[in-house]
């Protein structure tokens, strides 16, 4: 459904912020892209989103694949027409609307006011507690209770892909779980998924497939089971056996730099 | 004190002050979708009493057959300005925005009598000029147009704004790449609110023109009109209604009492202390949205 090809994107034309990364999604699939901070993966979503433009980024190699059609011209709005949704890092809710009207304000693709309010209920079906503050202002809201209403606001435009980025940032562990539960019951009912995510454990426990982004390159991908049982995974994205074996980290790091 | 004189003063102030709001609700329609302070309002008046009063002549028509037709050509006017000029500014600063729309009232203000020539036209809408009173209380018919029209465009941007397409402008205020990432045509978005800027601007100038002429002058409501807007809080529609009678009463009333023994001229000061006053004790106005801290 999306295939990313050979991506390179340069921030104010001269910062590299990612080197050529290639990644599938298939057809209601359930995929996570995993790194480090500053590794590239909200700029991989965002290529795929269509919303480098306002931070002055550009793909300057590469296609972005999306049922069949080379989407990289096109403008984010019309991406979302096509079945794209971004649920961005940090929520990013309109904190001065009620959840309500966060809903109503993704709708401006649907003419039919009946499916506007179906598609409502079926967000406040998946977010029981959405529909008990939904006349409160957003910002209001506690984190949990945005990163739900980001999700629903994004299910208002009927996405087959949806894109999360780092929706357990600053969550307290019960709520990550209950996220991701959604997350899953999303992927059954259909939506393909595409998790990004610093919390490797949790995303790994939830996909069938991952790709690991170091430094703005793909340095390792693979079925989420296979990852998990890799050694360099475990020791530096999963916390390891818990002790910090240092002659590994300069290994690492030295094959790091062989890499980039 | 004479009662009859205060009430007066106050009734005819607050007819002048919902006219001054409807200069400031171009710039807060703007402010509630795009958080641009739209400084060329008051040269978007002007230049729509021009364009309806050009139209009366071209055509022969009375002034009142061709507002409306006014109004449309502001209507894309405003959403012309949006297209050539403001949406190259995406990712600018926003000081850098707010001195281009400056720069387009300063532009205009000269533009506009250079194109239709500077001596001061006469504007007659039909409005009669026989006294009106109501009861004791000599009321202006010209203001009391104004007035009404004010408030009927007042209250439909009030219903507008709680309609779906009135939830999608403000969100994209509140914020623009999460309007992109649920689907948002955001230029369009903004466009749409100069668009209405433009047809507030007219209704605002051609009433203003019937009381005073048509010159460059007019565009000196921007003043007033930014008064109104800060005071009101920049991003409310209720605000401008409130803070527009406000400023029109104190402009009214201050002067009626103060110049007599000043020796006249405190009606100019009131709108721009109006302006200090407010953003340096309450900078978010009577009715601001205020910053949502997180808990
Ligand atoms: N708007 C921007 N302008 C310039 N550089 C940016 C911008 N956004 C991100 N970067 C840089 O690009 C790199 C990748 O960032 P990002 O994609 O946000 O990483 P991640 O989401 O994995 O933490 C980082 O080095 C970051 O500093
Ligand atoms: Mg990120």
């Amino acid at each position: 459904m999306l295939s990313l090809n050979n991506v390179e994107v340069v921030y104010d034309r001269v910062f590299l912020a990612i080197k050529g990364v290639s990644l599938e999604v298939p057809e209601g699939g359930m995929v996570a892209l995993l790194g480090a901070n500053g590794a590239g993966k909200s700029t991989t979503l965002k290529t795929i989103s269509g919303l480098l433009k306002p931070e002055r980024g550009e793909v300057t190699r590469g296609e972005v694949w999306f049922k069949g059609q080379n989407i990289a011209g096109l403008p984010a709005p019309e991406r979302v027409r096509l079945g794209i949704a971004h649920v961005l890092e940090g929520r990013r809710v309109f904190e001065h609307l009620t959840p309500d009207e966060n809903l109503v304000a993704a709708t401006s693709m649907h003419r039919d006011r009946r499916r506007i309010g179906a598609l409502k209920e079926m967000v406040y079906d998946y977010f029981p507690r959405l529909k008990e503050r939904r006349s409160v202002k957003a910002g209001y809201l506690s984190g949990g209770e945005q990163q739900m209403l980001a999700i629903g606001r994004a299910l208002m435009t009927e996405p087959k892909l949806l894109m999360l980025d780092e929706p357990s940032l600053g969550l307290a562990p019960y709520l990550v779980e209950e996220i991701f539960g959604i997350i899953q019951r999303l992927h059954r009912d259909g939506v393909g998924i595409l998790l990004v995510e610093q919390n490797a454990a949790a995303a790994l426990d939830v996909v069938t497939d991952a790709y690991l982004i170091e430094n703005g390159r793909v340095v390792m991908s693979g079925k989420a089971e296979a990852l998990k049982q890799n050694p360099d995974i475990q020791e530096f994205y999963l916390g390891g056996s818990g002790k910090k074996d240092y002659h590994a980290v300069k290994h690492y790091r030295r094959r790091k730099r062989w890499l980039a | 004190m004479d009662v009859v004189y205060f009430i007066e003063l106050a009734v005819n102030g607050a007819l002048v002050g919902l006219m001054y709001a409807l200069v400031a609700l171009g710039i807060v329609l703007v402010f509630k979708s795009s958080g641009v302070a739209n400084l060329a309002q008051g040269a978007l008046a002007m230049v729509g009493a021009y364009v309806v009063w050009w139209l009366g002549s071209a055509t022969g028509a009375p002034l009142w057959a061709v507002i409306p037709l006014g109004v449309i050509a502001m209507f894309f006017f405003g959403r012309g300005l949006e297209r050539v000029a403001l949406r190259r500014m995406v990712g600018q600063p926003v000081i850098m925005i707010i001195m281009l729309t400056l720069g387009l009232e300063i532009l205009l203000r000269g533009l506009a009598p250079a194109l239709w020539g500077t001596l001061l036209k006469r504007m007659d809408i039909g409005i009669s000029q026989q006294p009106l009173f109501l009861g004791d209380i000599l009321v202006n018919r010209a203001y009391l147009v104004g007035g009404a029209v004010a408030l009927v465009l007042i209250a439909l941007s009030l219903l507008f704004f709680n309609s779906r397409q009135g939830v999608v402008l403000r969100a994209v205020s509140d914020d623009q790449i999460a309007a992109w990432a649920v689907g948002i045509r955001v230029e369009r978005a903004i466009s749409l609110s100069w668009g209405f800027a433009g047809i507030a601007a007219t209704a605002a100038g051609v009433l203003w023109g019937s009381v005073q002429g048509i010159d460059w002058t007019l565009s000196l409501l921007l003043i007033k009109a930014l008064a109104v807007a800060i005071l009101g809080g920049l991003d409310s529609i209720a605000g401008v209604l409130v803070a527009g009678i406000a400023v029109g009463v104190l402009e009214s009333v201050i002067p009626g009492y103060v110049d007599p023994l000043v020796g006249g001229g405190t009606r100019d000061v009131v709108a721009s202390a109006v302006i200090l006053l407010t953003i340096l004790v309450r900078p978010f106005g009577l009715f601001g949205r205020e910053q949502i801290e997180r808990i």
